[in-house]
């Protein structure tokens, strides 16, 4: 394949998506049909990716593709360009993933919903726009970009406007996301008007050097606009509200998809557009969001009784050690903060299928009146497991991969800079790690094990279509748990590389000999170092060997109750009394922890408060500090 | 006198967000979010303009070194932004229409269901 | 050919026979049925024979295993106690005996720290499945006496890692065959003063990681039942049993590890001075490693957890939570703060 035609991927893989948005409004009523476009829409662009990795990925080239072949005249970028380099295809990968699964899963799981075809319009131009805004090399398309995908995104969140607090997720969430998108707007055009030119490549080749009090403005006000894409502290309350009203599939979408769009966003503009990573304030502040983030959350999510809020905490906690990571600034970190965030959409992308087929088949997401489904959902139960050990980082999912380079690469800053402030943040991760596998300890407690209550008796496992997209992304969290040398050799680490590649980035936007930026010599020893074959190999030997040993002593003579003659030694043991149904409800668990920290939750509760004026203050309060950091710090 | 009208964008860009932050009516809300948008894209067209310029539309030839117009890319931005403006407005009084439905009110410290 | 199929061999020695399964399973019953002994007599009672922990276990394997009606999974039933033996199989792998390392490199402190909750998770799950209220208190209480055990043990294995990074010039070291191999060449690291707060904390965890007397509001039978153990009978009960005393033995194993690596050079030093040489000198330090090793765990369980039992009434959740986060984090949070600064 010559380097000419694969130049035009980029630009299919995004028109792919509105196409197949703009034939489903036409064609959509036929259900067959919809769902062929669907398909081809989803699985075209992942394809067109994929093919991109050999030129990008493995032999370091970047497309530079002028729409309408408008390449810059006299230093100037005119037309709209679009350019993709190995972070930008990174993330393209993973939202063409997340959207092609998260498409086979709604095949089946939104077949009792009215309105489908609008659905499916919406997931692609919700596709589409970060699709977009990833593979864009234009800041003013970046803008339109966010904006679609928060439309289609806001949309999508007051689907099934009939769910508890659809709308009002998807009112407050349009209200703080707009209020972000005017802020990227009002940045973007601060830019222009320093600098004459929306290119991003242009831009970063201008900006360092001319950094004045309205440029500093506009690091501000893009800083906070994508930081409410990212949904990070303090923007988290909408994403917990979005998750919890939208479908299942759409879920997924905004954990695994949007949130990235946000962090690409944070990276573009601090590696990139303003080169900002040198300062070592510049990581306190990135490393300090993050860190915040992971433990605000999962401290939140520790108290949520609704399974997808619970998780859509998790996923901004996640979110946390992805920011912490990229804000550490070293090879190993980035490298380490990409990593988390594939894995985060495999996972978390998971997790919320799984959710969703709970929802699917019971109706509800309560965690107080779920119990048992292992026993009527055992396919379900043991992927959500996989996901519920790949986000608690239990070895060798994926989880512990990144997490292990996180830490690794946290203390090794630590340790560099002499700086204490960055051990604190190792241990906070350490132990938010733990919390993680708290809280998935009670769900898994909650919902699949513990006791069946009655009224669900009757519940099924969820059809194979859902049964198998979930499938697809336990694999995939396996495979990339299992193999982290190979992950971190061919996507992460070209991408965290070319996140230091900053001119090498704007050269070939605009030309040879643009600009003249030494790239910094990036170590990335340890990255991908520990392999979790060897020590898979030994559990497994182990485990084989002793199960051996117990079958050769007959550790499964198991007695069983006969179904005709019920014995009372197969009942509960209840202290002599009579066996009631009875089940430790989502909310008392882990007791002895919330007690210690009741004035902390309680504190928390109360600033929770649900009210979008104050949502909106957090954002106005969080740009008013980014501001007058940005005007110090710059 | 153009930096009036950079005081009065962000003028208006504050008082936006300012309306969103203390009003608790949802239309107010609403009113709050299209008011910071024509903020911005009153920012925007100062940003494109020069005093004195004209118009830039031309024919091919008409061109010169000593043609003066004002910068049409930002014009073209503030056609976006007002299109996207529009649009979510279109949509918050949709979602106000359907949340006053549902909730019966229109006041942001009653539809709180979704919280700590 | 061969030589893949001897590695193979004995590879498959190292799990099943020493350190693994086998070595795991009589020295942790072994030490388990020391520490009842130990408590008993400093309870003046005459408590019961030291193999009883062997008995006990027989007892088990051959009673009947009944699986209650309302379990939701068999298969995590049955499966959680083995996967628990096996991941501390495994932590046993790669902990050093001193000079004796079954598996180098790959032993790493953070796997350490994840594969330590693998068997706490595995009792979870297992309790889990049964439905039974009692276990679901349980397995409440054991998940905070993770986290309370977690921020203590973060801070003692970063502190060392630090420590141990500092001398090297390395900045940081995660690796426990460096860290063995440091305190070889330079001396145990309980020696140096920013060490010993770090040591005391560690010792404290002990009890409250293998769940033991004052911090065993997880299992307290008098109140609810043996908690997550409250259905379980016959032979996976018998592993859970087995389970609790391997962890035993790998936590002062891990112990004498991190802070008494030092004294490995002594044994290599007497058997040097004894003037044996060759291959029989290996198996000699070997075997006194072990020996010396399996003594000082005997120390480490008599003060860590037997004394600690004999003297203390159980505590509440709360109160355990408190005060993992509270003092024991305090003594390990100096340490670090010393090592920190170079001390």
């Amino acid at each position: 394949m010559s380097t000419e035609f694969v130049r035009h991927f980029p630009i299919f893989a995004i028109m792919l998506y509105f196409l197949g948005a703009f034939l489903i409004v036409m064609l959509g009523k036929v259900r067959a049909l919809r769902h062929g476009i669907a398909f081809v829409a989803t699985a075209g662009p992942l394809a067109l990716l994929i093919a991109l990795v050999k030129p990008i990925m493995i032999d370091g080239g970047i497309i530079a593709y002028w729409m309408g072949n408008r390449v810059p005249a006299g230093g100037y970028a005119i037309g709209i360009a679009l350019e993709v380099d190995a972070l930008g295809l990174f993330f393209g990968l993973l939202i063409a993933t997340a959207v092609f699964v998260s498409c086979l899963y709604s095949f089946r799981y939104m077949e009792r919903d009215d309105n489908v075809p609008q659905y499916y319009t919406l997931f692609l131009m919700l596709a589409g726009g970060v699709m977009g805004l990833v593979l864009s090399g234009d800041l003013f398309n970046m803008f339109i970009m966010v904006e679609i995908l928060t439309f289609a995104a806001v949309a999508l969140t007051a689907f099934r406007n009939r769910a508890n607090g659809a709308l009002e997720a998807a009112f407050k969430y349009l209200v703080v996301g707009c209020m972000g998108s005017t802020c990227i707007l009002a940045g973007t055009i601060l830019l222009y008007a320093q600098a004459r030119t929306l290119n991003f490549a242009q831009l970063s080749a201008l900006i360092p050097g001319n950094l004045g009090t309205s440029t500093k403005l506009a690091f501000a006000l893009l800083f906070i606009g994508f930081s409410t894409k990212a949904f990070i502290v303090p923007f988290h309350p909408l994403a917990a509200d979005a998750h919890g009203a939208a479908p299942a599939s759409i879920s997924v979408l905004i954990s695994g998809v949007l949130t990235k769009s946000g962090i690409y966003g944070l990276i573009r503009l601090t590696y990139f557009l303003f080169q900002t990573m040198e300062l070592g304030t510049m990581q306190f502040w990135l490393v300090f969001l993050g860190s915040v983030s992971m433990f605000v959350c999962v401290t939140m999510a520790l108290a949520q009784h609704d399974f997808k809020r619970l998780l859509a905490f998790h996923s901004i906690s996640q979110i946390g050690y992805v920011l912490t990571a990229v804000g550490l600034a070293t090879g190993l970190g980035v490298s380490a903060g990409l990593y988390h965030a594939m894995n985060h959409t495999l996972f978390k992308g998971l997790l919320f299928l799984a959710a969703g087929a709970v929802l699917h088949e019971t109706g509800t997401t309560d965690l107080n009146r779920l119990g048992g489904l292992a026993k009527k959902m055992p396919h379900t139960t043991a992927l959500f497991l996989i996901g519920a050990a790949s986000i608690s980082g239990i070895p060798p999912f994926n989880g512990f991969a990144s997490k292990w380079m996180i830490y690794q690469a946290a203390y090794q800053k630590a340790a560099e800079t002499g700086n204490i402030g960055f051990a604190l943040v190792t241990i906070i991760a350490l132990v938010t790690s733990t919390l993680t596998l708290a809280s998935f300890v009670k769900v898994s407690q909650s919902v699949f094990f513990g006791r069946l209550p009655k009224e669900y008796e009757k519940v099924q496992e969820v059809p194979f279509g859902m049964r198998f997209a979930m499938g697809i992304l336990a694999l995939l969290c396996i495979l990339t748990g299992l193999f982290p040398g190979l992950v971190t050799k061919y996507l992460t680490e070209p991408a965290a590389r070319a996140v230091f590649s900053v001119g090498t980035y704007i050269n070939s936007m605009m030309g040879e000999g643009t600009i003249i930026l030494q790239n910094p010599v990036v170590n990335f020893a340890q990255a991908g170092v520990w392999s979790p074959i060897n020590w898979l190999f030994l559990l497994i030997i182990a485990l084989l060997a002793i199960t051996i040993v117990a079958i050769s002593g007959k550790y499964d003579r198991v007695r069983e109750m006969n179904a005709e003659k019920p014995e009372g030694k197969y009942d509960l043991f209840f202290g002599g009394e009579e066996s009631v149904y009875s089940q430790v409800g989502g909310e008392d668990l882990f007791w002895g922890f919330k007690h210690n920290w009741r004035h902390y939750f309680g504190f928390m509760h109360e600033l929770h408060s649900g009210v979008v004026n104050d949502y909106a203050l957090w954002a106005v309060v969080a740009l008013a500090l980014a501001i007058v950091y940005a005007t110090i710090v710059l | 006198m153009i930096v009036f009208n950079y005081i009065a964008s962000f003028f208006l860009i504050v008082l936006g967000f300012y309306c969103i932050v203390v009003k608790y009516n949802l239309v107010k809300t609403v009113i709050g979010l299209s008011i910071a948008d024509y903020g911005v894209n009153l920012l925007i067209i100062t940003i494109g303009f020069n005093p004195g310029g004209t118009a830039p539309i031309f024919t091919p030839g008409e061109l010169t070194q000593a043609s003066y117009f004002v910068d049409p890319i930002p014009q073209a931005l503030t056609l976006t932004s007002i299109v996207i403006g529009a649009c979510v407005t279109a949509m918050s009084l949709a979602l106000v229409i359907k949340l006053k439905e549902s909730y019966g009110t229109l006041d942001t410290r009653e539809i709180r269901r979704l919280r700590g | 050919m061969s030589a893949i199929l001897l590695d193979a061999l004995r590879y498959l020695g190292y799990i099943l026979i020493f350190p693994g399964f086998l070595f795991c399973f009589l020295t942790g019953l072994l030490l388990c049925g020391i520490d009842r002994k130990l408590v008993a007599r400093m309870q003046k009672r005459v408590g019961p024979p030291i193999l009883q922990p062997f008995y006990d276990f027989f007892k088990l394997c051959g009673k009947e295993t009944i699986v209650p009606a309302t379990v939701t999974s068999k298969t995590v039933f049955l499966l959680a106690p083995l996967v628990g033996l096996a991941s501390l199989v495994v932590l046993q792998l790669f902990i050093p005996i001193f000079s004796f390392r079954a598996f180098g490199a790959v032993a790493d402190v953070i796997v350490i720290l994840y594969l330590l909750l693998i068997p706490a998770v595995s009792v979870i799950m297992g309790g889990s499945v049964t439905g039974s209220p009692y276990a679901g208190v349980g397995l409440s209480r054991e998940m905070v006496t993770i986290l309370a055990c977690e921020l203590p043990l973060v801070l003692v294995l970063l502190s060392v890692a630090k420590t141990v990074g500092n001398a090297l010039d390395t900045g940081l070291c995660f690796s426990l065959t460096q860290i063995a191999a440091f305190q070889a060449k330079y001396g145990s690291l309980i020696l140096r003063p920013s060490m010993i707060p770090a040591a005391i904390a560690f010792l404290l965890i002990i009890p409250g990681e293998t769940g033991n007397h004052p911090f065993d509001a997880a299992e307290a039978e008098t109140e609810i039942c043996e908690g997550m153990l409250a259905e379980y009978s016959g032979a996976p009960l018998g592993v859970y049993k087995l389970n609790h005393a391997v962890k035993m033995l790998t936590m002062t194993s891990l112990f004498i590890a991190l802070f008494f690596g030092g004294i490995g050079t002594g044994i290599e030093q007497l058997a040097a001075a004894m003037g044996l040489t060759g291959g029989a000198a290996g198996m000699v330090v070997i075997l006194l490693d072990v020996l010396v090793m399996f003594l000082l765990c005997v120390l480490t369980t008599a003060v860590g957890i037997s004394f600690v039992h004999a003297v203390t009434a159980r505590l509440k959740i709360e109160q355990i939570f408190k005060y993992y986060w509270t003092v024991v984090s305090g003594l390990a949070l100096i340490s670090l703060v010393l090592s920190w600064y170079g001390f």
